[in-house]
């Protein structure tokens, strides 16, 4: 090839790159006199190559912006090249578009600065996303902001009358319970309880509210120091119960310490109420694998439940048993199961009715829960609770 | 009653509240040494010896208030901040006693040199026996310094 041809072959390339480009590619005069005008700028400002060529680049600014144009192509006189320009354009049509230009010196044969040239994106649709995000971001933090007024005025507005409604209760049947009937007392007993119960559910509320807001504080945690500190707080509550508590080898796990603790709380707190009925309550904590997975698991030898309605158990206030029978709000599962979900774990259940039943969760996905183990193996600090 | 003979300031809009803790405070056979203020302004101006209770002089303190947060015309917190900053009144236990256990309020509280914050137990009962045992603490077990030579000494280091 000679080398005429090759410098053609070369031009010819080189042309068909700015014809492809995604970008508007636009050379001018030092003066800002349009001297070429590719496909995408065509696509990008409206006008067609023929009806620009010639023409000053300031019909693509607003008037009010018109000394843009001079001052850039006194920078690129000098040899600078201007990165990253961002600014409004007007496109033929009239409708404004967000930019991002780069513009450049070109040089002539002998190396002079001839002119310059401009690549443009357009910036539109990111610009719109930006904004977009922007407002939900903003409408999102107000909606939070209002959550937690409305949580703070239910913790303030809402126990407040619960109290008086318990605390005079309470007073009537100490003060004048002994001149009552019998049927009378046992109504107001009822009221007493009552506001006692709603108190509970506010609290409880609260409790699951809090957890959905808090963020996670992550640490290497021994998880069989935080069951023998509930253990102890729920013996003080059994002194009267013959519980056999089986707590086998659990592992050190990556978690927020004070909400796992409290999934064990509440899962230990409900094998105990569940087991009432047993002479001998069996209340095991343990860990096994499912699917080659680690996961933990508490199992009691408790009056169980039936499975059709297993699903329904994490949901808020489901319950499976009439309050008079076994206590309680139907929060605490609602609740174990946001801390679970938060740690990207799995929680579920399996049980027969009077054979007991048992609550199984994982905490990490498989792949991170190995790099924890061995970590651990590793002799990383752990987490001793008090 | 003379205002010497007070214990208790007991800081609280509610009526219904201030009737339960009075209560309280009857069969623990502290009533007749408490004083109400039913809004922020009302304490600051006893604790102070202010408005109408210029007569009592600024350096009769009592040994333990009662601050709920949530009042009429000058916040708990606002109440809090000045008996800290008080020359006579810093050295008086302030408990915190309210509906609210948002983890904000509580720092708050903390940061401002709140000496204890209990959160309002629904529960009778229960409620009865924390006023019951704070006011024992406070009144009976702890050891406050000498409040004339406190004031002195904080006096002496402010110059």
């Amino acid at each position: 090839m000679s080398e005429r041809n090759q410098v053609r072959a070369a031009t010819s390339q080189l042309a068909s790159i700015v014809e492809s480009a995604d970008d508007a590619i636009i050379g001018m005069t030092l003066d800002g006199i349009i001297l070429s005008w590719n496909p995408s700028a065509e696509r990008i400002f409206g006008y067609s190559a023929e009806e620009v060529k010639g023409r000053p680049i300031s019909i693509l600014i607003l008037p009010e912006r018109s000394d843009e144009v001079p001052r850039i192509l006194e920078r690129v006189k000098c040899g600078e090249r201007v990165e990253h320009y961002e600014a409004v354009r007007r496109r033929k049509d009239g409708t404004l578009i967000d930019v991002s230009m780069t513009i450049s010196p070109t040089r002539g044969e002998t190396g002079k600065i001839n002119g310059a040239s401009s690549i443009t994106s357009d910036n539109t649709e990111r610009k719109q996303a930006q904004q977009l995000l922007i407002q939900r971001t903003t409408e999102l933090e107000a909606a939070n902001k209002e959550l937690e007024a409305f949580t703070y005025s239910v913790s303030h507005d809402l126990r407040a009358p619960l109290r008086h409604i318990n605390g005079f209760s309470k007073i009537l049947l100490e003060d004048f319970g002994p001149q009552m009937n019998p049927a009378a007392k046992e109504y107001l007993q009822r009221m007493h309880e009552t506001a006692q119960h709603m108190g509970r559910l506010v609290d409880d509320l609260l409790d699951l509210a809090r957890v959905g807001r808090q963020a996670l504080t992550m640490e290497i945690t021994a998880l069989n120091a935080l069951v023998e500190e509930v253990i102890l707080h729920l013996r003080t509550e059994a002194q009267d119960r013959q519980i056999d508590w089986q707590v086998g080898p659990l592992p050190f796990v990556q978690c927020d310490p004070g909400l796992i603790k409290q999934v064990f709380a509440n899962l230990l707190a409900n094998a105990l109420k569940f087991t009432r009925p047993r002479e001998r309550g069996v209340i095991e904590v343990g860990q096994t694998t499912v699917n080659s997975q680690p996961v933990i698991f508490v199992r009691d030898n408790g009056i169980g439940f039936d499975m059709r309605y297993a699903d329904k158990m994490f949901g808020v206030f489901q319950r499976l048993h009439r309050q008079e029978d076994f206590e309680g709000t139907g929060v605490g599962l609602a609740i174990v199961e946001r801390i679970i979900l938060k740690h990207a774990g799995r929680v579920w259940a399996e049980a027969e009715v009077e054979k007991g039943a048992t609550f199984y969760f994982t905490l990490l996905p498989p792949a991170q829960a190995r790099m924890e183990t061995m970590s651990m193996i590793g002799g990383k600090a752990c987490r001793q609770a008090k | 009653m003379s205002a010497g003979e007070i214990d208790i300031l007991l800081v609280e809009d509610s009526s219904t509240d201030v009737d339960l803790t009075l209560h309280v405070l009857r069969q623990s056979t502290l009533a007749n040494r408490t004083c109400v203020a039913r809004d922020g302004e009302e304490a600051l101006e006893y604790l102070f010896g202010r408005g109408a209770y210029s007569d009592r002089g600024p350096e009769c303190p009592v040994k333990l208030i009662l601050l709920d947060l949530k009042l009429p015309k000058v916040d708990g917190l606002t109440v809090l901040r000045a008996i800290k900053n008080g020359l006579h009144t810093k050295v008086i236990p302030v408990v915190i006693l309210t509906s609210s256990r948002e983890e904000k309020d509580v720092m708050n509280c903390y940061d401002l040199g709140a000496n204890s914050y209990v959160q309002k137990p629904v529960d009778f009962d229960h409620f009865r026996e924390t006023v019951k045992q704070l006011c024992l603490y406070w009144l009976r077990v702890n050891q406050p310094p000498a409040v004339a030579a406190f004031s002195a000494k904080q006096r002496r280091r402010a110059r």
